[in-house]
């Protein structure tokens, strides 16, 4: 059995495209800012795919940017890639994630060492290109360790 | 009030039972049943059908069957909660005089040859290069399938309450030391907690040997009037209680996906109806497509406290000759996987006393329990080998 070439993996991210649903959200992705849901009625802030409201069943939904500031709820780590798409990425953390303004992303984690990690730390949106390095898709928004942005910040100044 | 019981249970061959359709499982499954009562086909009047992750077993299983005139016939799906709501359903079809004799069947074929147990899960998605929308950059997230999603929910526990993985652990060493005094059950070899251990992650914190079993197979029970299965074939397993409850995913600030499962009202409810408390029970045939649900659903029984489960389930209690006996035929971890009917036959056979080498010693109160979704769905019954005291009779 011999070990496949880098090139011939996946990407880590499968080239995601945009529909008429969702051009608004990757719009805003890659101007490198995180579009969610917000109700119209109450002012909660939804996940990106809420049909209705959490808080007062409305499905008066419109478009909102949220600061992309959150901490960790829970993660996995992935080492066995659930579909072939995903084989490039393995191993990849999968977590939930909570907003500032409060709802919930799955979301892949990156820049992340599992065995640091613990619920409650502060999280960070960022933004990967993905299909990287074959056909080209969107900006995805992910998300990263704050304490991983901070040093990065550190670097740059 | 309940006054129905279970009077005969079918089960087909399971496993890697390949070249059949789950429609010819599902009416072997039913015939068992029947033959198991002592009834014949023509005295069924009533048909609850279930099937699993292929949903191929349709209302024209009625027609294979040739059953009787029937009162009552549909398919349900409650994931792995349709077992029991298929019991409850068939009590009250029972008691409000829709049907007399009602058999309820779960059939699925979901292993193919010579493919991982794990593409029984594939996604439609998994060929695709190119995704749409949210639900790419869902696919792209990489929680997409049950085993990460679970594991997620245990993960919360663990940071919550601090869990262990070895405790997830003695669940499953517990599960194997019944199983190995089960004919039906596929995996029989001896396990330890360091073999536990040493699994490969299937998603961490989930081992393999934190996962189910996947199999091809049908099983069937058939529910009648407690009076009625007194005269039948096999003793009655009465029916003292059930309920269900259903959770949506509210991702959302306050949520307590996870941690709490409806397993909470599910299992009050039921334990309500048949007028006993978690102390009274004495076997538990839990819902396990994780080690981690069967310790969530122990918690919101109120077998313990919550965040104890941990502690709980140490020790050896769940295992042969522990204080709780809890998946006495190995479950779905080491016996085999047919949804909701996986802890219900076993409950079956061990209310019956024909447990063999496995049997409980009580077996006066036994519990079932049914998890669907991501643990959004919950199906609970207490069956007993005797026929309920209606609370005149107690306080007379």
């Amino acid at each position: 059995m011999s070990t496949p070439e880098v090139s011939e993996l996946p990407p880590p991210f499968p080239a995601v495209q945009r529909d008429r649903a969702t051009e608004a959200f990757f719009d805003a992705a890659s101007r490198g800012e995180l579009l969610v849901q917000q109700c119209a009625g109450c002012d909660t802030v939804l996940p990106p795919e809420a049909k209705t409201c959490f808080s007062c069943g409305s499905d008066n939904l419109g478009p909102t940017v949220v600061s992309g500031r959150g901490r960790l709820i829970t993660w996995v780590v992935v080492t066995h890639a659930p579909v072939p798409v995903l084989a490039g990425a393995v191993p990849y953390v999968s977590a939930v994630v909570e907003l500032d303004e409060g709802p919930w992303l799955m979301v892949r984690l990156v820049d992340a060492d599992p065995t640091a990690l613990a619920a409650g730390d502060a999280v960070q949106v960022d933004f990967v290109r993905s299909g990287a390095g074959e056909n080209t898709g969107e900006m995805l928004p992910v998300f990263r360790p704050v304490g991983s942005e901070e040093n990065a910040t550190e670097e740059k100044a | 009030m309940s006054s129905a019981a279970i009077a005969g249970l079918g089960i087909t061959e399971l496993g890697k039972v390949y070249g059949r359709s789950s429609s010819s499982l599902a009416a072997e499954a039913v015939r068992l049943a029947a033959a198991d009562a002592g009834i014949p086909l023509s005295a069924v009047d009533g048909l609850l059908i279930s099937s699993g992750q292929k949903q191929d077993v349709g209302i024209t299983l009625a027609n294979a069957l040739s059953t009787g005139p029937l009162g009552l016939c549909m398919t349900m799906n409650s994931f792995g909660a349709t077992a029991g709501i298929m019991v409850a359903t068939a009590a009250k079809a029972i008691a409000e005089g829709t049907a007399t004799t009602v058999a309820c069947v779960f059939a699925d074929t979901p292993l193919k040859p010579k493919q991982s147990t794990g593409a029984a899960w594939g996604s439609p998605r998994a060929s695709t290069r190119e995704i749409a929308g949210l639900g790419g950059w869902s696919l792209a997230g990489g929680a997409i399938n049950p085993n990460i999603l679970y594991a997620m929910c245990a993960r919360r526990h663990m940071e919550r309450y601090g869990t262990t993985s070895e405790q997830l652990g003695q669940i499953a060493v517990a599960q194997r030391a019944w199983a190995q005094h089960n004919p039906l059950a596929a995996m029989r070899e001896p396990m330890t907690l360091e073999d536990h251990q040493n699994s490969r992650w299937i998603a961490d914190p989930l081992h393999l040997l934190d996962c189910c079993l996947v199999s091809n197979g049908a099983v069937a029970v058939i529910v009648t009037a407690a009076d009625r299965a007194k005269d039948l074939a096999k003793p009655p397993v009465h029916v003292w209680g059930w309920g269900q409850a259903h959770e949506v995913r509210r991702m959302h600030r306050g949520s307590d996906w996870g941690l709490v499962t409806p397993a909470a009202r599910s299992g009050a409810a039921a334990m309500r109806m048949a007028g006993i408390g978690v102390d009274d029970v004495d076997v538990a045939e839990l819902y396990d497509c994780y080690t981690y649900t069967v310790l969530v659903t122990l918690e919101d029984y109120g077998f313990c406290e919550k965040g104890e489960g941990g502690a709980f389930v140490s020790d050896g209690r769940l295992a042969p000759g522990g204080k709780l006996a809890v998946n006495t035929g190995g479950g779905q971890l080491s016996g085999y996987y047919m949804w909701g009917m996986t802890p219900l036959s076993e409950a079956i056979i061990q209310a019956r006393g024909e447990g063999g080498a496995r049997q409980a010693p009580r077996n006066d109160v036994v519990l079932v329990s049914g998890n669907g979704g991501i643990l959004e769905h919950h199906s609970t019954l207490v069956l007993s080998p005797h026929a309920r005291k209606l609370p005149a009779e107690v306080t007379a």
